[in-house]
């Protein structure tokens, strides 16, 4: 993808995500003028990048927001549920468009349409912006008026009364770049009456680098700031314009416009890293690691030649260890990020859904700071929104409902997060209904989910679980909302595979929690598979010594046992089938071995053939099973298979 | 090219492009005392233009372009706007 659109889609989602962050809060908050400036901001720089590209419908959207903003900001419009329902209309749209901007790199087909009609719901608030007086701060206009009194005499020819527009234009040091030509576009400004350019640091002959620009363009000109804007209306970002008028002696008092530059707050020492070059360090990490263990190797050969010799190597082996584990460990801190990055994306959501079934909820929202790997961040959206989805639906009752029976009219939706040594635990709770458990048997048996008497045989926490099961969905009415043809057992799938689990509790009248337990990281395997009779099982990689084949010929028989001798050493051989207890088969000609180590000894495991290797996520086996010696746990495969990864250590006990 | 070194002085002509901004810096940079000749200049690109500012060289000739004499001449000129 083209590096600029990159760049748009990472900047748009953030801005984005302020933008409603800040009108979110205003709902709750009218007054708050930092929000407004805020919102204002993120929502002007956004147009401003929209700019770049042919997305006119998008851009011309947002200007109308900006406009809606402005008029806010000035105190011409004040805050109402409305408005900032609109504005947030607004916002979604953008967000979608950029969604499909990153899949398709346009704007939908119907984007014109709904740019429209959400620029409509806008419009009754966009007329009435009669211009009143606004003070901009004294920093912004230090600048302008030393413009207008160095210029004064130019100013005065040009028609006392007129309309000067003051710019002051400071062009982003990389705009070379991007191919921008600032002499071009302030040639374009139509009737100049002043034009001062200076440097925006001060010239080093030394170190010249012709190709920062590292200039400042202020101009007075007789034309107003709408026609002053449209010149820079790629750049909006660096420009001020303010209109001054009738007296530019004192612009002051006068200004109607006062467009801040964006984006030079929010001081935040952060490098942008894309996650796949964060990836291939890991990965490097990993091979250092692997080879770091053939230093231990080499150690012991070098003991029987020199023992001196040895303990060097096995010291140094020691330390390259310890800073090959400290290199892992920091490389997975940088793949942790907050929870925030998903959780601050439902406020909205979650409104916009409630909005939708015509539902008044309150969504608290703690913990976001809580950290965790990258995929883990990432990986809990879309389980999550669903979770909230059916809270919101299903969960909480309607107005009538919840006043018939003394609760607040408004729901209550609260997304908590918590550390737990080294899991996070996720829970969404509602204040709603909970979970009617006799409607849950019934739809069981209904829908074939479990068979009648197996429901009946449930307690009433197993029975709970069945809103996992696939093929279960509790609606009894398909909404537009819920009935999307994914349960609850996508969300337990979603878990699963990032390693974590779901649990619900329900307490019925009273509301219903789900929880979701995850590790802080995905601690990744290499699992080889292999094959007895025509089961598979899965064998981490480290475990693994070698693999051989030896011919059956070579299999001595040593009392009860069987051994073989591979590069001058007997290896005990055991058989997986016998480990496992499953039926053993006749032995082929040729048999085939893997070497596991056991403390100091190797052993031989025969198994009838091998199969690919993969990477997978280890997942413990839970409740009965979780003490069983021999099992690690599962691993999901791509097919959505579940392998179950042995111990071989355990295994030859 | 635009940009060219002739007798003693550093010529630019017609519309300067960005890709005049590096040889340029170059000559500048050789030839401490240089003087550069506007005349036929008609139009700079940004990237020329700050090269000028940060090396501020007497200049000779007046530009035929009334935008780049009225408003540029004055930020790039040295000491004195000597006259052919």
């Amino acid at each position: 993808m083209d590096e600029l659109v990159e760049q748009f889609l990472i900047e748009g989602r953030e801005l984005v995500q302020q933008a409603s962050d800040d009108l979110l809060a205003l709902e709750g908050n009218p007054a708050d003028a930092g929000r407004i400036d805020s919102a204002f901001r993120a929502v002007h720089t956004l147009k401003g990048s929209v700019g770049f590209f042919d997305f006119a419908p998008m851009a011309d959207l947002l200007h109308r927001a900006e406009d809606l903003l402005g008029a806010i900001r000035d105190g011409r419009q004040p805050v109402t549920k409305v408005i900032i329902g609109a504005l947030l209309d607004c916002i979604g749209a953008s967000d979608d468009w950029i969604d499909s901007i990153e899949r398709t790199g346009a704007l939908p087909a119907d984007a014109a349409i709904v740019a429209r009609g959400l620029g409509a719901a806008m419009a009754p608030y966009l007329r009435s912006t009669a211009p009143v007086g606004v003070t901009a701060s004294e920093a912004d206009l230090e600048w302008l008026s030393g413009l207008v009194t160095r210029n004064r005499d130019a100013v005065d020819t040009a028609g006392a009364g007129r309309t000067i527009t003051a710019i002051r234009y400071t062009p982003s040091p990389d705009c070379f770049f991007l191919g921008d030509d600032p002499m071009a576009l302030v040639r374009s400004i139509p009737d100049l009456i002043a034009l001062e350019i200076t440097a925006r640091e001060a010239w080093s002959t030394e170190k010249f680098d012709p190709f920062v620009c590292n200039l400042v363009f202020q101009m007075l000109t007789a034309v107003d700031a709408d026609a002053a804007r449209a010149v820079f209306r790629f750049v909006p970002d660096q420009a001020i314009i303010v209109e001054t008028q009738p007296n530019p002696a004192a612009p002051q008092t006068d200004l109607r416009t006062a467009v801040a530059e964006g984006g030079r707050d929010g001081a935040v020492r952060t490098l942008r890293v894309d996650a796949t070059r964060i990836d291939a360090l890991a990965d490097i990490i990993g091979e250092l690691i692997v080879a770091k263990n053939g230093l231990a190797h080499l150690a012991d050969k070098a003991s029987a030649v020199d023992a001196k010799l040895a303990r060097e190597l096995n010291a140094s082996q020691a330390n390259i260890d310890r800073l090959a584990g400290d290199m892992h460990r920091a490389v997975m801190t940088m793949r942790m990020i907050p929870l925030s990055r998903t959780f601050q994306r439902f406020p909205r959501l979650v409104r916009d859904i409630a909005g939708r079934l015509g539902k008044s909820i309150t969504f608290h929202v703690s913990g976001e700071e809580v950290e965790a790997d990258k995929s883990i961040v990432d990986g809990i959206f879309e389980p999550l929104l669903h979770v909230l989805r059916n809270a919101v639906d299903h969960g909480i009752e309607d107005a009538e409902t919840r006043i018939a029976k003394q609760k607040p009219t408004e729901g209550l939706i609260q997304l908590e997060a918590k550390r737990t040594n080294d899991q996070i635990v996720i829970s969404v709770t509602d204040d709603g209904a909970g979970i009617d458990l006799g409607m849950i048997r019934r739809l069981a048996k209904d829908r074939n989910v479990l068979d009648a008497a197996a429901v009946d045989t449930l307690d009433d926490s197993a029975a709970l679980d069945l809103i996992f099961a696939p093929g279960f969905s509790t609606a009894s009415e398909v909404t537009d909302v819920s009935g999307r043809g994914v349960g609850m057992d996508a969300v337990r799938s979603a878990i699963d595979g990032l390693g974590g689990r779901v649990v619900v509790t329900s307490a019925r009248g009273a509301g219903t929690t789900i929880q979701l337990s995850l590790p802080q990281a995905l601690v990744i395997n290499t699992i080889m598979t292999v094959r007895v009779g025509d089961e598979h099982f899965g064998v981490p990689i480290e475990s693994v010594q070698e693999t051989l084949r030896i011919a059956a010929d070579r299999i001595v028989r040593i009392r009860e046992g069987e051994a073989f001798v591979v590069r001058n050493r007997t290896v005990p051989l055991l058989r997986l089938t016998d480990l496992l207890g499953l039926p053993g088969a006749t032995r082929p000609d040729d048999i085939r071995v893997l070497i596991a180590s056991s403390g100091d000894e190797r052993i031989g495991i025969e198994v009838d053939g091998f199969a690919e290797r993969f990477d997978a996520v280890l997942r413990p086996m839970q409740g009965l099973l979780s003490g069983m010696p021999g099992i690690l746990g599962t691993a999901l495969l791509g097919d959505g298979q579940v392998l179950m990864v042995l111990d071989l250590p355990g295994l030859i006990g | 090219m635009s940009v060219i070194l002739d007798a003693g002085k550093i010529v630019l002509r017609n519309d300067c492009p960005i890709e005049d901004a590096e040889p340029l810096l170059v000559f500048l940079q050789n030839n401490p005392d240089c003087p550069i000749d506007i005349e036929g200049a008609t139009n700079l690109h940004a990237a020329v233009l700050q090269v000028l500012m940060a090396f501020k060289r007497d200049l000779f000739g007046r530009s035929r372009d009334s935008f780049l004499q009225e408003w540029v001449v004055p930020v790039i000129a040295g000491h004195a706007v000597s006259l052919t």
